[in-house]
């Protein structure tokens, strides 16, 4: 399992790294962590012309704290940020998905843009970008622009990314003050990819829930936020019997949902139904 | 394309080699620096009997291209023994038995190291976290659980 | 045969200093250091690599290859096809005879992942370039996927030259079938699906063939489990004089018998003879390992009755099997499907049994052996049985096998299938673990949690793991032979050092470790003192290497006889010197001492001293050589009747697992909470190699009931092609349980020692799924497909509930 040939690039900054894609088009694809790519030129089923490896583009490697936000730099090691106070601190939920990414010796070489930009239908970071309302920011050839998560994942591993262009930095919102938050995940194995996955907040007042978000991954080709369950629970009184009729409820909403050998449509459906009821328990637990 | 030079260190040691920008790096370790004790189980990032330690940090090399690992500094287990001694490590793996074809050991001995030396003491959690990674198909890993607890108590002061 | 000591105490010492101690592995030095030479890491001057191409089709007729395109990239030093291998071979051995083909496609392709053509070139990655470089043009042909539909009557031909699909099929009939199942108070009935699973060592197939050209004989380095066995196989698909092909096995990353590797190695041989004699290695990647590799076995459909009384004693037992072997015989997965005879009727007592056997080809990868090799599957369909009557007749699942096991007393017992079990107390087994699992207790944290609404089990189980096979096991199978000599020759030189030639290399059993145990104890040495070399198929004595957990038991006769031979020839060299008889002479504790007046001593090293340098000292009859040969194998092993009953197998290990696990409704995910195990192998000659072999075991157990299972899809394409979708065990998924040992030694085996290597895979699959059903009691339904994935579990539950 060797790769095809290639030609490589090491850039050393974002401006050489786009002049790069530029030059080279759709024969050009970025290595990053390299954790999905470089298995799949091991298996030539990617076969790119140019492999532009910005593992040096040292600029893309930060973790910022900004406003009630945290920007984070693209390249920024999984394994870093796993190990940063200030991502622990400022966002519990971001530290908890990336301690679900595969084992660790995946994460030292992951990078929290990586995996936004591959867009796995299973990865965590995606759905949590998501439910976040997180922002992507993008570098081109047109200069740089920002993509609000709702509209960055667009199908099966396609993201808003045009050719030419490279996600530079992601902006995660901090949660409200007092929200709870859970992940949950159907795994056959600890560390694998999920075969389905929910993302609960939950922001209560008292005993009434003020804001409710979830989002799914594993199920469709893309992250998905729940705004009919979302909207069930805004204003609803915290009990177990709504998160139950709500994951029911999710169960049955899901189009059309993957499948594969490890989980059938049912099985799938059933997941996100019996996954998001959790999440919500545990954010509910969580909240203050 | 044509090779590229990688200049590295390993085990301490510097190697230069010209590479196709396409190999791997444990193909680059094994078969142009000859340092064959990190062994290739699946070429998909899986197994994890390709680990090493690249500036500190266990990773997989037969997802790494070998043009990565240029100016890095690696271990791998020919770096454990220093001058004929045994390192703790692999004393503990013999004498709990945590090898039986020993072809998963490499690497299960590295992501070891790089736990240990961060955390000395691990909890339970912290070590299978650590060994979750990697696969044996021989020990079924009561062994290598009781290996790395072994170790520990050798390494810590 | 010589004289065999029954038990340790019969070791010529005092006290035994390495035997049965839990001492650190002589192997271990080189591999923890990594300096261990896997296949992989030699390197031969003027070396080449090889790269396969692999059919995409799982049946399809060649209408042409051409590699010319191949051929013409530069560092591509030879091509090779299916004309070639037409040439040059006879088709591929196999079991049963006459379904195999050439180790390339030659007419057809008949599985996805079937050689096709093969390059050798500069590097492994030019390798690769080049196969994509080979134009072949297919006409696809209509793929049989279907086992049920393959074994019918009309149904398209996997072969042409054959009448259909039926590779085999045999009716056993053994006791009086119909008689019990009329006169039974109570019949049971039920259908089993086990999906193929597979080895999937660490390390996949490596090899290294190097062609003599001038001298016309064949070389072969390799990750080979048994390298004098392969060796003969090369010698006869090459038409090569068996004495003009080497073979030299290298330690190697596991086995657990689906190593595979016969058409790599005919593949590189031939490339090397293309490529003038330059040596040509073959790597297999992992993805080929799992799609044309030794990596798939027992892919079966049961239907399973028992006749029982009242009282839950079980008078007979049918099983009925469809056992799909995939696209040729060449992987000798039919083995599988003939060793469940060795232990038919498991613990219990049953007299009549009858196995309906088919063995169907389809366009699948030819199934091979794995671990356990067929009873895993056996053992889980027998267990759940019992489990079922236990249920129907309100019988605590553990009771109802107490009152159908084989009685401590009435050992040595042939079951009806032919085969003797040596020893065995399996009351006293289950005893103990009931006691270690505080079996009353587990069942009250049953029903607590189930009162809970939780999804609780525990399974019971009680199984055979047969060892120290035979060929006759087989024979039945097309098999041919009696008898598996397992050699050893012993010298001692003059230094007094110990040295042990064996043919077989290191796969992890820790049998070099064993043998240097003996050998210490025996001579009275040091184990520094003791070394076992590796000697290649030509320069070892007869043997076959590991399998069917006979290596311990085989090593062990064969140490133990040379010993026997080279202690007699040491003997008669002191008599000499003492001038007395050889029969007033003993070996003890490393000296040769005239037993009247012990201070007439002489030590052994000493005594290979003199017969080394002072042929002036030696009687007639002794040559000055300080080495004996001996090759053991089984005794007492004769062909099959006309119903296949035979002693086939020498031992029968005994194990009682206690497992509890739970079942999460929500998404059918099994945790197993607790595992208890009390394992009988008989004399444990090194408890920690014991300890191994049972944990690793235990995690392809649970790897098989609940993880691994490969998948193809209805055009035969092999959906489960990398590990990403073949899911082997971490160590999250595998429980520690608690163990504990009882020894029932064998009367038929040098020191009482049994076949161990296989251990607990025959045992974990039924246990977890005996828990799972007691798990889904409450519900009424019963998971009746392994592994049981998380999707067929909620299914189960799913549907369940609904209605």
């Amino acid at each position: 399992m060797k790769p095809a040939p290639f030609d490589y690039y090491a850039p050393a900054s974002v401006a050489e790294t786009v002049a790069l894609l530029q030059q080279h088009g759709n024969e050009a694809k970025l290595l990053a962590g390299g954790q999905s790519l470089v298995p799949l030129l091991n298996m030539r089923l990617a076969r790119p012309g140019v492999v532009v490896d910005i593992n040096r583009v040292e600029e893309l490697n930060y973790i910022r704290a900004d406003g009630d936000s945290l920007a984070i730099g693209a390249m920024t090691n999984q394994r870093s940020a796993e190990q940063s106070e200030l991502v622990r601190e400022r966002n519990p939920l971001l530290y908890a998905a990336i301690r679900l990414i595969g084992h660790p010796q995946i994460r030292n070489r992951g990078t929290i843009g990586g995996s936004i930009a591959h867009a796995d239908p299973a990865a965590e970071l995606p759905a949590l970008v998501v439910v976040l309302d997180a922002e992507m920011r993008i570098a081109g050839p047109h200069g740089e622009r920002t993509v609000a998560a709702r509209d960055f994942f667009v199908t099966y591993l396609t993201t808003a990314l045009a050719e030419g262009e490279l996600l530079t930095e992601v902006r995660f919102p901090s949660l409200p003050a007092g929200a709870g938050w859970s992940i949950q995940e159907m795994t056959r194995r600890h560390g694998d990819f999920a075969l389905a996955g929910a993302i609960a907040t939950l922001t209560l007042s008292g005993d009434t829930i003020s804001e409710a978000r979830i989002a799914l991954f594993g199920v469709g080709a893309t992250p998905v936020r729940l705004p009919d369950a979302e909207a069930r629970l805004a204003g609803a009184r915290l009990e177990q019997a709504l998160f139950a009729e709500v994951g029911r409820a999710v169960s049955t909403s899901i189009d059309e949902p993957l499948t594969d050998i490890h989980a059938t449509a049912e099985y799938r459906r059933n997941l996100a139904g019996v996954l998001t009821e959790r999440a919500l328990i545990e954010a509910a637990a969580r909240a203050a | 394309m044509p090779s590229r030079d990688v200049r590295l260190s390993v085990n301490g040691v510097s190697y230069e080699a010209s590479v196709e920008p396409r190999m791997t790096l444990v193909d680059m370790l094994r078969h142009e620096l000859g340092l064959t004790g990190t062994h290739v189980g699946c070429e998909h990032g899986v197994c994890g009997a390709c680990t090493v330690l690249m500036d500190g940090r266990a990773v997989r090399t037969c997802i790494m291209l070998a043009v990565q690992a240029d100016g890095a500094e690696l271990m791998t287990v020919e770096g454990l023994a220093k001058d004929g001694e045994l390192h703790p490590i692999q004393q503990a793996f013999m004498e709990e038995r945590g090898l039986q074809c020993g072809f998963c050991t490499p690497g299960f001995m590295m992501s070891i190291h790089e736990l240990l030396k961060a955390t000395p003491d691990p909890t339970e959690e912290e070590v299978k976290d650590a060994l979750g990674g990697a696969i044996c198909r021989c020990t079924g890993y009561e062994a290598i659980l009781q290996s790395v607890r072994s170790a520990a108590k050798k390494m810590r002061p | 045969m010589t004289d065999f000591l029954r038990s340790l105490d019969d070791l010529p010492v005092t006290t035994p200093k390495w035997v049965g101690k839990p001492i650190g592995r002589v192997e271990d030095p080189a591999l923890i250091t990594g300096k261990a030479e896997f296949i992989d890491n030699v390197t031969l001057p003027g070396m080449l690599h090889c790269a396969i191409l692999h059919s995409p089709h799982a049946h399809a007729r060649i209408k042409s290859v051409d590699v010319s395109r191949a051929a013409a990239l530069p560092g591509v030093v030879a091509t090779l096809t299916g004309e070639d291998a037409e040439r040059w071979t006879r088709k591929m051995y196999t079991t049963p005879d006459g379904w195999g083909m050439y180790v390339l496609a030659t007419d057809k392709v008949r599985f996805v992942g079937e050689p096709v053509a093969a390059v050798a070139a500069t590097s492994r990655y030019v390798a690769e370039d080049a196969i994509e470089l080979i134009d072949v043009e297919y006409e696809p042909l209509e793929p049989i996927v279907d086992a049920f539909a393959a074994a019918q009557p009309g149904s398209p031909k996997v072969f042409d030259d054959h009448d259909d699909n039926i590779m085999y099929k045999r009716l056993f009939s053994w006791g009086e079938v119909e008689n019990a199942f009329a006169n039974a108070d109570h019949v049971y009935t039920e259908t089993f699906r086990w999906n193929r699973v597979g080895a999937n060592p660490l390390e996949t197939f490596g090899v290294i063939s190097e062609w003599n050209i001038v001298e016309n004989t064949l070389t072969c380095r390799g990750s080979f489990q048994t390298p004098s066995y392969i060796a003969m196989g090369r010698a006869a698909t090459f038409r090569l004089p068996s004495n003009k092909v080497r073979f030299i096995g290298q330690p190697h990353g596991g086995s657990f018998g689906g190593k595979g590797g016969g058409r790599g190695t005919d593949i590189t041989a031939m490339l090397s003879r293309k490529a003038n004699g330059r040596p040509v290695k073959w790597i297999e990647d992992r993805m080929e390992y799992l799609s044309s590799g030794g990596s798939q076995a027992w892919d079966r459909h049961y239907e399973v009755s028992i006749a029982v009384k009242d009282d839950g004693v079980v008078t007979a037992l049918r099983v009925k099997l469809l056992d799909d072997m995939g696209a040729t015989a060449e992987g000798f997965g039919a083995t599988g499907a003939a060793k469940p005879m060795a232990s038919f009727t498991g613990c219990y007592a049953i007299q009549n049994a009858e196995y309906d056997l088919t063995l169907v080809a389809t366009n699948k990868l030819p199934a091979s052996p794995y671990r356990g090799m067929g009873p895993p599957p056996h053992n889980f369909v027998l267990e759940q049985m019992m489990d079922i009557a236990a249920r129907d007749l309100d019988i605590d699942p553990a009771e109802i096998r107490r009152r159908n096991f084989i009685p401590a007393d009435q050992f040595p017992y042939i079951i009806a299938s032919g085969n003797e079990y040596d020893s065995g107390e399996y009351e006293a087994a289950l005893d103990r673990v009931m006691e270690m699992a505080d079996y009353q207790q587990l069942r009250r944290e049953q029903e607590a949690a189930q009162a809970e609404g939780r999804l609780a089990g525990i399974g019971v189980v009680s199984t055979i793991e047969p060892g120290v096979f035979d060929w006759n096991a087989y024979t039945i199978i097309g098999t041919r032979g009696i008898g598996i000599p397992e050699g050893v020759t012993v010298s001692i030189d003059t230094m007094g050092k110990i040295t042990a030639r064996v043919g077989f290399p290191l796969e992890g059993q820790g049998q070099y470790t064993v043998a240097s145990q003996l050998l210490a104890d025996y001579f009275g040495a040091d184990i520094e003192d003791v070394r076992v070399v590796l000697a290649d198929n030509l320069t070892a004595p007869p043997n076959f290497g590991p399998g069917g957990s006979r290596l311990g038991v085989a090593l062990t006769g064969a140490v133990l006889g040379a010993s026997a031979r080279l202690r007699d020839k040491l003997i008669k060299v002191a008599a000499k010197l003492f001038e007395v008889q050889p029969e007033d002479v003993e070996l003890m504790d490393g000296e040769l001492r005239v037993k009247a007046v012990p201070e007439s001593k002489l030590s052994v090293g000493n005594a290979a001293a003199i017969m080394l340098n002072r042929s002036d000292m030696l009687p007639d009859d002794v040559d000055p050589s300080p080495e004996a040969t001996f090759a053991w194998t089984a005794p007492g092993r004769v062909e099959p009747d006309e119903q296949g009953r035979v002693k086939s197998y020498l031992t029968a290990a005994n194990a009682c697992h206690i497992v509890m696990v739970q079942i999460d409704s929500g998404t059918g995910k099994v945790d197993i909470l607790k595992y208890f195990i009390v394992d009988d192998c008989g004399t444990r000659l090194n408890p920690a190699n014991v300890d191994g072999m049972v944990q690793g075991a235990l995690a392809q157990g649970v790897g098989a009931a609940l993880l691994e299972e490969y998948v193809y899809d209805d055009d035969g394409q092999l959906l489960t092609a990398s590990f990403m979708d073949y899911l082997l065990p971490t160590v999250h998924e595998v429980p520690i349980p608690e163990k504990d040992a009882l020894v029932t030694p064998s009367p038929f085996t040098p020191l009482g020692a049994k076949g161990a290597g296989e251990s607990a895979i025959h045992t974990t699959p039924a246990a977890i799924m005996c828990a799972i059903n007691d798990a889904l009691l409450p519900l009424g339904v019963r998971a009746k497909e392994v592994p049981a994935s998380p999707n067929r579990l909620w299914k189960l539950i799913h549907d369940a509930q609904q209605a």
